[in-house]
């Protein structure tokens, strides 16, 4: 049986940690360990936070949308938001980073690939991938996403411990 | 490499001295020196630090030393550091101090992941390290006894030992997968690939050495699977620089999960076989096929055998690596000049991930008779996979048919993959798959196999309205 819960969010920064706190007692509700809470709070969390650096909100009606389904002990998060054609470039990059981390059977490798490459970039170059491979290696959680025709974009974790 | 590289005002340091100095980029460690009031330098004296004065920043280097090169280019010789080794090409043109040690850095993070691995595991991957060592030295001993024999005889003797002791070692490896399963059996997610990142540390050196293996390692495209890969797979070979190399090249690509990646190319060619004879084409008298990271599309080489062929079908290759679109387009030349004949494809760079924001995809594409995707949905997870696969059927014509490849979550190759390969994939089972598409309308669903009961396919009829006709898919697929 499927237990799920969805939440919508303003982008503002201080809408996060209510979603971040909703989220956790849900999460822990529904019987899984503090670990686990906990990993998949700071994913949910990161993800809220991407959508709100990257997204497009130009009306009021523009919010960020949060799904979070537990399904035996799968736990799946989707994150989605509207964009624009701006954020094409970094989507693209994206989709590569996502699918170099997933080449990884341990994240952990990822990890420690990323923290090399970031002690070697430029200090102004803020997009590591640093953030993702955390999510994937201390989330435990595997990253995927899509853009939708009307510029939705949905970013999606699955955990399965 | 920098050639314009342009001088930098500096000081070099050493307790109450400060010479005035210029340096200039040299190479990634080293700077090119010369003194700014004339003077000449001890080639033994050491100096604390080097400031670089840079667009009014001053940046302090340690301790570093110069090596004399009187006369090199007009500078007195080259400067090197001696404690903290600096990347002065980061430095000067990316403006980031690094230093070559930093790759210590992570060091106790690396040596700590090993504590949570199990004893058991341990001894395995000790005496798996033992026996492998034992085999390489033996085969690399009998390649070099031969060596100086002429290149036919070499290549004989080589084909006999592993018809011979190259076969009982395959079998020895067989033995040590089945032991792998037994201990692996009853991990979680996390003490998989915890103890598949000890494996291959500790096996490094054995599997960098078969090509199959480095090339799934190391994914040099940046994903698993890419074509390169699929080459060797469907080549079936032993590839390698040592008998010992060609056999743990070959080995798993015997095995049954990449014998799925060749049967499933030829699923797919019966299925488009019995499209030949099918009725339904579009207005210019083709059957339109999209294939959605298509590869190298060598299913196409068994298909397209006449002239008849090609005219009867028009083919969209969809692929978000431009290297594998270019082997499809070479191996569309090649049977075009075979056949004396056209072949209708177009070629998309696009990945599924943003392909679905195309506008008007349907416009745009058209729609298809045959969609078919094989190596794609095992890397997708079910929101994405259930949001691609919603699309592609809406680019089936009513009464077209859909084919999509996913391993089957019973995958006996599973461990190998993970543990030796580096190679994960998304599993499902039949429910899983069929539940991808459980809100679609008027469409007939149902999943079948391979012969090796790896691969799983899921196919998809979109009913045209008052639709009784029969699939063109042939029974025995």
């Amino acid at each position: 049986m499927t237990r799920s819960i969805k939440f919508t969010l303003k982008p503002r920064w201080n809408e996060i940690e209510k979603i971040r706190n909703r989220s956790r007692r849900f999460l822990a509700s529904h019987g899984l360990s503090d670990d686990n809470v906990q990993a998949f709070t700071m994913v949910i969390s990161e993800l809220i936070e991407n959508s709100v650096k990257y997204g497009k909100f130009e009306t009021s009606n523009n919010e960020v949308i949060v799904d979070i389904q537990i399904n035996g002990k799968t736990v799946t998060v989707e994150v989605i938001n509207p964009v624009d054609e701006t954020v094409y470039t970094h989507l693209k990059a994206l989709d590569k980073t996502i699918q170099w981390i997933r080449g990884f059977q341990d994240p952990f490798e990822a990890y420690v690939e990323r923290l090399k490459a970031v002690a070697k970039k430029p200090l102004d170059d803020d997009d590591s991938g640093l953030g993702l491979a955390r999510i994937a290696y201390e989330g435990q959680a595997i990253l995927d996403f899509f853009l939708s025709e009307d510029h939705i974009l949905n970013v999606s974790a699955v955990s399965n411990p | 490499m920098y050639p314009n590289a342009s001088e930098v005002k500096a000081n070099l340091v050493e307790g109450p001295t400060t010479i005035p100095i210029d340096v200039k980029f040299s190479s990634k460690y080293s700077l090119l020196i010369r003194s700014r009031n004339g003077n000449s330098f001890d080639p033994d004296t050491e100096f604390s630090k080097l400031v670089l004065e840079r667009e009014g920043e001053r940046i302090e280097l340690g301790r570093c030393r110069i090596l004399p090169e009187p006369n090199h280019e007009g500078y007195a010789g080259r400067l090197i550091f001696t404690r903290d080794v600096y990347d002065l090409e980061s430095l000067l043109f990316h403006n980031k101090l690094v230093r070559l040690q930093n790759a210590f850095l992570n060091l106790p993070l690396i040596l700590a992941h090993k504590h949570k691995i199990s004893q058991s595991f341990k001894n395995y991957t000790a005496n798996l390290t033992y026996d492998l060592s034992v085999y390489k030295n033996l085969f690399d001993s009998l390649d070099a006894e031969y060596a100086d024999e002429p290149e036919n005889i070499k290549a004989s003797l080589q084909e006999t030992i592993i018809a011979a002791e190259g076969r009982k070692f395959m079998a020895f490896l067989d033995d040590k997968l089945q032991e792998l399963a037994r201990i692996v059996r009853n991990f979680s997610r996390e003490e998989h690939e915890r103890h598949g990142f000890y494996f291959r540390k500790q096996l490094w050196n054995f599997i960098r050495c078969a090509p199959f293996m480095a090339r799934t390692n190391l994914k040099p495209r940046g994903y698993a699977g890419d074509s390169e890969m699929m080459s060797m797979i469907y080549a079936n070979d032993y590839w390698g620089d040592s008998t010992f190399a060609k056999l743990l090249h070959k080995h798993p690509i015997e095995h049954p999960a990449a014998q799925a990646v060749r049967n499933r190319r030829h699923v797919i060619g019966k299925i488009i076989e019995a499209m030949k004879s099918d009725g339904c084409r579009n207005r210019s008298g083709k059957q339109k096929i999209l294939s959605v990271a298509c590869g190298p599309a060598r299913e196409l080489e068994d298909i397209l055998l006449a002239a008849d062929d090609c005219r009867g079908f028009h083919f969209a290759l969809l692929d978000q690596d431009r290297a594998a679109l270019h082997e499809a387009a070479k191996l569309v030349d090649q049977i075009e000049s075979k056949l004396n004949t056209h072949i209708g494809v177009d070629y998309l760079n696009e990945s599924v991930r943003t392909m679905l924001a195309t506008p008007q995809l349907k416009t745009k594409l058209g729609q298809f008779h045959f969609v078919y995707s094989m190596g794609l949905f095992d890397y997708l997870t079910p929101p994405v996979a259930s949001a691609v696969l919603g699309k592609l059927y809406q680019l089936l014509k009513p009464g077209g048919e859909m084919v999509i490849g996913n391993y089957h979550i019973s995958n006996p190759g599973r461990h190998y993959m993970e543990y030796w390969l580096d190679w994960v994939l998304f599993y499902r089972t039949e429910e899983d798959f069929k539940h991808l598409l459980k809100d679609a309308p008027d469409a007939e669903v149902d999943v079948f196999f391979d012969d090796t009961g790896v691969q799983m396919f899921l196919r998809v009829k979109k009913k045209r309205k008052m639709d009784s006709d029969s699939s063109f898919l042939p029974a025995e697929v």
